[in-house]
């Protein structure tokens, strides 16, 4: 992702992802099976009334904010862990930097994390000498090929098995193989050393408990587990909506975000983590460190797009749109692809930047049926989408299109000579543009429901 | 629900998530259990803190003391969640909850009076008061990273055995 204010370039990024069958035919299989699970998953639960508390308690959270990171702070530091709160990725990276270099490390392994994508930690880390392994396997994969993740849950859904065998080959030495279960097992041996000599683990989490100051990880590969309780030393960096108010509202989530998400009754690891070792125990890092970021979350808030900071990342939205599931994540040019995406890139990173991303909807409304926390995602996109027009971001052609059409509707006169020309010119569109977009303009009728009228 | 009910659909929740489960009617039927489990094991690691792991006879011979290194860890866990089949381990006491997740093969004995109906009922045995680490385990290790085909055994166990116990 390029951090330049420059529009995205998102009709070019549609061209080359449409051309690229083998994409086509992953990200396909991909969302299908995503899509397939969840529904097989959730078929005879009450998914309604969970989806409705989850909902309440997540605007619950909304409406009192700076109290719950308050309380969050407070009852983190109680438990032993020492939490920063950093306003924009600037000092975010400044932070984690700072605390790793304090201690002298040298190599970190990562569970996979969107903020940190979002903040871009890893290079910065990299420039300053510090080693950054991710250690989900997707991510591994991905990092491995110096890409992005194409799906914010799995990160390598755009790579055949035969390109992660070459990758595997080319960058670890190994033998090819082609087979999943081979090259899990060579990213398990590569890894496991990783994390038995790593100086420190970075993860972000998945909720953050404001009574008990825990943080949630959710996993399957046990990845998360590793990094919080090998190393020494333990990061976590999550953006302040991640809060939720008490441990007794962890239930709907523990319910509801793996059911969404990959359709699994529940994720093979849940772990609550609340504090460092303390005296007594033998399991957890022995300095916990946590980064509460704002990036952007507080001006979001207050405007009329807030509920979109409801969204816990569970990728449903993104499984079901019509659009991501013919382009896939890399065409949005954004670390948050998808209908959840555009709103997050267009709040976090300007219009300027994100207008041509507003295009990847058909505000068929999927999305808002699938979302565990009822984020109104339609609503979001098309008040986007006002406002961009608002800001003067429409293409200019639309712009003189649009004034056009206002005039001429707008005048009775106008109207009618403008369907006699659409009756007579109809034909002749048809026989020009073949099988494009204008062949599937119905042929206007031969007398006008106005004059029928008259 | 009775304790009855909420073992078997633990069992069977358990079950469809990829981990075998056997039901002992008492210790002596839950180390017959252990010795065939063990039979081939090359290392095993037993923190032998729990009542029950004290009470259970692992080969000295076969016993290692670094879970980094065992093959098997067997271990007595805090409890288990019916309505998710996960197992319970908590750091409560001085316990590893790592020590399952290294080694490949993870057997967990479950006191049968410890499997709560909800996540709820688990959750409210702590209130505000709550372990340094307790991690909800449901089946083995996973992935579908590549081209979606699952893949039991990336960084835990591949092999997740649970034995409940009276
Ligand atoms: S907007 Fe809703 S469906 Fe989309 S990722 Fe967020 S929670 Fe999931």
């Amino acid at each position: 992702m390029s951090s330049s204010r420059e529009a995205i370039t998102f009709r070019a990024n549609v061209q080359k992802a449409l051309r690229d069958p083998m994409l086509r035919e992953a990200i396909k299989r991909a969302t299908d099976t995503f899509v397939t699970k969840r529904t097989e998953g959730i078929a005879s639960l009450p998914m309604e009334e969970w989806r409705e508390k989850a909902s309440t308690i997540r605007m619950k959270v909304l409406d009192n904010l700076p109290q719950y990171v308050e309380q969050f702070c407070a009852s983190a530091e109680r438990a032993g862990a020492k939490v920063y709160q950093a306003v924009d990725a600037e000092s975010a990276r400044r932070t984690v930097a700072g605390i790793l270099e304090d201690r002298g490390v040298k190599k970190v392994v990562k569970a996979k994390s969107m903020v940190t994508e979002e903040i871009h930690l890893n290079p910065c880390l990299q420039e300053r000498g510090i080693d950054v392994l991710e250690t989900d396997l997707g991510e591994y994969i991905v990092q491995l090929a110096a890409e992005a993740p194409s799906h914010i849950l799995a990160p390598a859904i755009h790579k055949t098995r035969e390109q992660i065998g070459k990758l595997f080959a080319e960058k670890l030495g190994v033998d090819y193989s082609d087979d999943p279960t081979v090259l899990t097992r060579v990213a398990r041996n590569v890894l496991r050393t990783e994390f038995l000599t790593a100086d420190a683990g970075i993860t972000g989490a998945n909720f953050a408990v404001a009574d008990t100051g825990s943080l949630v990880i959710f996993t399957n590969e046990g990845n998360g587990r590793m990094v919080t309780t090998v190393p020494r030393l333990h990061v976590a960096v999550l953006t302040i909506e991640k809060l939720l108010p008490s441990v007794t509202d962890l239930p709907s989530f523990v319910r509801l975000l793996p059911r969404s998400a990959t359709g699994q009754m529940l994720s093979s690891y849940v772990s609550v983590i609340t504090g460092p070792r303390k005296p007594g125990d033998f399991t957890g890092a022995d300095e916990l460190h946590i980064v509460l970021l704002d990036n952007g979350r507080w001006e979001i808030l207050k405007g009329e797009y807030r509920e979109i900071l409801k969204c816990i990342r569970c990728s449903a939205c993104l499984n079901v749109c019509p659009v991501y599931r013919a382009i896939g994540g890399h065409a949005y040019d954004s670390t948050y692809p998808g209908p959840m995406g555009i709103v997050l890139t267009a709040l976090l990173e300007g219009m300027e930047r994100a207008h041509p991303v507003l295009d990847a909807t058909t505000l068929c409304g999927a999305c808002v049926d699938a979302c565990p926390v009822k984020v109104p995602l339609v609503r979001l996109l098309c008040r986007l989408r006002e406002a961009s027009v608002e800001e003067g971001f429409a293409p200019l052609l639309e712009k003189r299109g649009m004034s056009a059409y206002g005039a001429v509707v707008s005048s009775p006169v106008m109207f009618a000579f403008g369907q006699t020309l659409a009756r007579i010119f109809w034909p002749f569109a048809q026989k020009l543009s073949g099988y494009g977009p204008m062949s599937r303009i119905p042929r206007p009728v031969a007398r006008a429901f106005r004059r029928r009228m008259l | 629900m009775n304790n009855d009910r909420v073992v078997s659909l633990f069992m069977e929740n358990a079950t469809k998530c990829g981990a075998e489960t056997f039901r002992a009617a008492g210790l002596d039927e839950a180390q017959r259990l252990l010795d065939d489990l063990l039979r081939n094991a090359k290392s095993i690691f037993c923190p032998g803190v729990g009542e029950k792991e004290r009470a259970l006879v692992i080969p000295p011979e076969k016993r290692e003391e670094d879970y980094r290194e065992a093959s098997v860890c067997v271990e007595e866990v805090f409890g288990a969640v019916a309505e998710t089949g996960s197992i319970v381990c908590s750091s409560e006491g001085g316990r590893v909850v790592q020590a399952g997740l290294l080694p490949p093969h993870h057997v967990a004995i479950v006191p049968q009076e410890r499997i709560y109906e909800t996540v709820e009922d688990l959750f409210a045995l702590w209130g505000q008061d709550i372990p340094t680490n307790v991690t909800l385990e449901t089946g083995p290790s996973r992935t579908a990273d590549i081209e979606l085909t699952l893949t039991i055994g990336v960084h835990g166990p591949e092999r997740l055995t649970i034995i409940v116990a009276p």
